[in-house]
């Protein structure tokens, strides 16, 4: 099916009469998902944004209420099914990993719940900048599964592909016209010039192993205490990385009293290893005391040698790259593991 | 969510440790069926949870023992309560000592500090049940004779349990204390311990520098990597493999462990339970 970009606007605000609609919107010089009622200043040439969707799914949570004699649990918000509309295959990815981790061994009812009242309209990736390196991990710039809708920009119009009956009906209700055969020729040909664009990649494939088996690789010592792996600087410790990465998923919990100490909330929130609390124990003993620790550990968790295995690694979205204050770059550090 | 549990008990047992117990009392069960070795997460309202390993009997179903040093807020505002107040708690998480591989065999349990309570539960399934395990050995220490948690019954009613032998350490004696065992760290009681490579399966905890040490004293007597487990300790949030704190390596300490054996260890990154 074809969808006219100049009825975009219209779509979306139709969609809003049953979902809550979130979309890529330029603020300042940042993209950012935000709720687009009416589609107006939805930005869907964008590149990236600058936190990924999981911020609408696994940001913070409140875990149980407490007052002075007694807890109960949180009353479930009754809120209304969320749309992504726009995610680029990266995040997409992403959310998909994510689902995975969060209902693997233990279903987290936070979570899944989030996610299984979400409903995404994805756009293959068109525009990948010189941070992308999703191709190299198949994970883009093409999406293969895991959305309701799929978009493809063929230049007047978005080629619109179904991919489960919650999409179906969805599209049902717009009155679309069909696309022909030479629609998906031209998606193939974009999705190749796409393909041709990225300038970085990385070598996934034993990676985890590769890291594992030098922990005291000199890749570690320069990005995390002296800088100088491909011009960096040594890591800050900020946790820029874990907050705008689509797969990290740790998170810290927390009592919040209010002023009375009397009552509160115990909520959970995103945290980064990257912190020097993170592995913090009673007594001040920390098990990652040193910042190459802590970004060796970060490394190998994205190369798929953490406890989230390939549920956590990266999916070549960039932003890692983009937001580090010392230009420490994922995919540097994996040709240096590699030697090359 | 954790459940509601009431302190019925509180016993002191150092000047910074406590034995208290609990019953759950939320219409369910007033025990916890569990593994020795695993633990469970302790809530206090107002100031959050901590992992705290199950010190109780685990033929008992009646409660709930846990030994608590206080050492950080946590612990600390649950110094200061009472019997009868509330508590949340979550569990039994973890995978626990390797209770299975051991029946028939015999059993040398090492521990340094408040690490005694996670040992506590495979002394107390002896004293029960003396058919389990051919041998008990008990391998205790702490800083100071001040510091032995449980000394009444490590020096008086262990030591009778049938085929079980008891030896304790402190690294020093400062003037004032009294103290009839040796001195030294746990280790040194590897020299008088009855137990030998032959047989035996060796579980560990306290601090990882004790166990580092302990375990390469133990490798030179013969002891191979596959008999020494070692229950480890992390920042824990979740109990359940989610929040991420515990990670070490490619493991959750929390799910995947707290006891994994020396040969696992060696496998895993960020501690220092190895040769170098």
């Amino acid at each position: 099916m074809l969808l006219e970009k100049v009825r975009i606007p219209w779509a979306v605000a139709h969609l809003s009469k049953e979902y809550k609609v979130f979309g890529p919107v330029t603020r300042r010089s940042y993209v950012s998902f935000q709720e687009i009622p009416d589609g107006e200043g939805l930005n869907l040439e964008y590149t990236t944004t600058t936190l990924p969707p999981k911020k609408l799914f696994h940001h913070a949570e409140t875990l149980l209420h407490y007052h002075k004699e007694d807890f109960s649990a949180p009353k479930l918000e009754s809120d209304q099914h969320v749309l992504l509309f726009g995610v680029h295959p990266c995040d997409l990815n992403a959310i998909q990993r994510m689902d995975k981790f969060f209902s693997k061994d233990y279903i987290d009812s936070y979570y899944c719940r989030r996610r299984e009242r979400s409903v995404i309209v994805a756009l293959n990736c068109g525009v990948p900048d010189d941070k992308c390196f999703c191709a190299s991990l198949g994970t883009g710039p093409d999406v293969k599964e895991g959305f309701d809708l799929l978009l493809t920009d063929l230049g007047e119009a978005y080629l619109v592909e179904v991919g489960t009956s919650k999409g179906k009906t969805m599209v049902a209700k717009l009155g679309l016209k069909n696309a022909s055969q030479t629609h998906f020729h031209e998606k193939a040909r974009r999705l190749r010039e796409a393909s041709k664009k990225f300038k970085k990649q990385i070598r996934m494939e034993g990676l985890a192993k590769q890291a594992a088996e030098n922990p005291n690789h000199e890749a570690w010592a320069l990005i995390g205490d002296r800088g100088g792996l491909a011009g960096c600087f040594a890591c800050l410790s900020c946790g820029n990385c874990s907050m705008v990465c689509p797969t990290c998923y740790c998170y810290e919990v927390a009592e919040i009293p209010d002023v009375s100490l009397k009552e509160g909330i115990r909520k959970r929130e995103l945290d980064s290893c990257q912190l020097l609390e993170y592995a913090l124990v009673a007594l001040g003993q920390n098990f990652r005391p040193d910042r190459r620790y802590r970004t060796r550990h970060w490394m190998t968790c994205k190369f798929g040698g953490a406890g989230g295995q390939q549920n956590t690694s990266c999916v070549g979205c960039g932003r890692c790259i983009r937001s580090c204050p010392s230009h420490i770059d994922l995919t540097e550090v994996a040709r240096s593991l590699w030697g090359e | 969510m954790p459940r509601k549990a009431i302190i019925k008990k509180i016993e002191i047992e150092t000047y910074d440790s406590k034995t208290y117990t609990f019953e759950f009392e939320d219409g369910g069960p007033k025990g916890l069926d569990f593994n020795p070795g695993q633990f469970v997460m302790l809530s206090i309202l107002g100031y959050g949870e901590a992992a705290i390993s199950i010190a109780h009997d685990p033929d008992d179903k009646s409660g709930l023992d846990l030994t608590i040093r206080n050492v950080g807020s946590v612990t600390d505002a649950l110094s200061r309560m009472k019997v009868g107040d509330l508590v949340g708690i979550r569990g039994p998480y973890g995978n626990g000592w390797p209770i299975d591989d051991a029946v028939g065999k015999r059993i040398l349990l090492i521990s340094g500090g408040c690490g005694c309570g996670t040992i506590t539960p495979i002394i107390l399934a002896h004293r029960n049940d003396q058919s389990r395990f051919k041998f008990v050995e008990v391998l205790h220490g702490a800083r100071t004779p001040n510091d032995i948690i449980y000394r009444k019954h490590y020096e008086e009613i262990w030591p009778k349990i049938p085929n079980c032998n008891v030896l304790l350490s402190s690294d020093t004696v400062p003037p004032g204390q009294t103290w009839k065992h040796k001195v030294g760290f746990v280790l040194s009681l590897l020299k008088d311990m009855k137990s030998t490579p032959e047989d035996t399966l060796a579980f560990m905890c306290g601090p990882e520098v004790m166990m580092k040490f302990t375990a390469l004293d133990m490798l030179k007597m013969g002891f191979s990597e596959d008999q020494i487990y070692c229950s480890m300790e992390r920042r824990m949030r979740c109990g359940l493999g989610l929040c991420g704190h515990c990670q070490l390596g490619s493991k959750y300490v929390c799910k995947d462990g707290p006891v994994f054996s020396y040969a696992e260890l060696q496998e895993l990154p960020d501690h220092i339970i190895r040769g170098s």
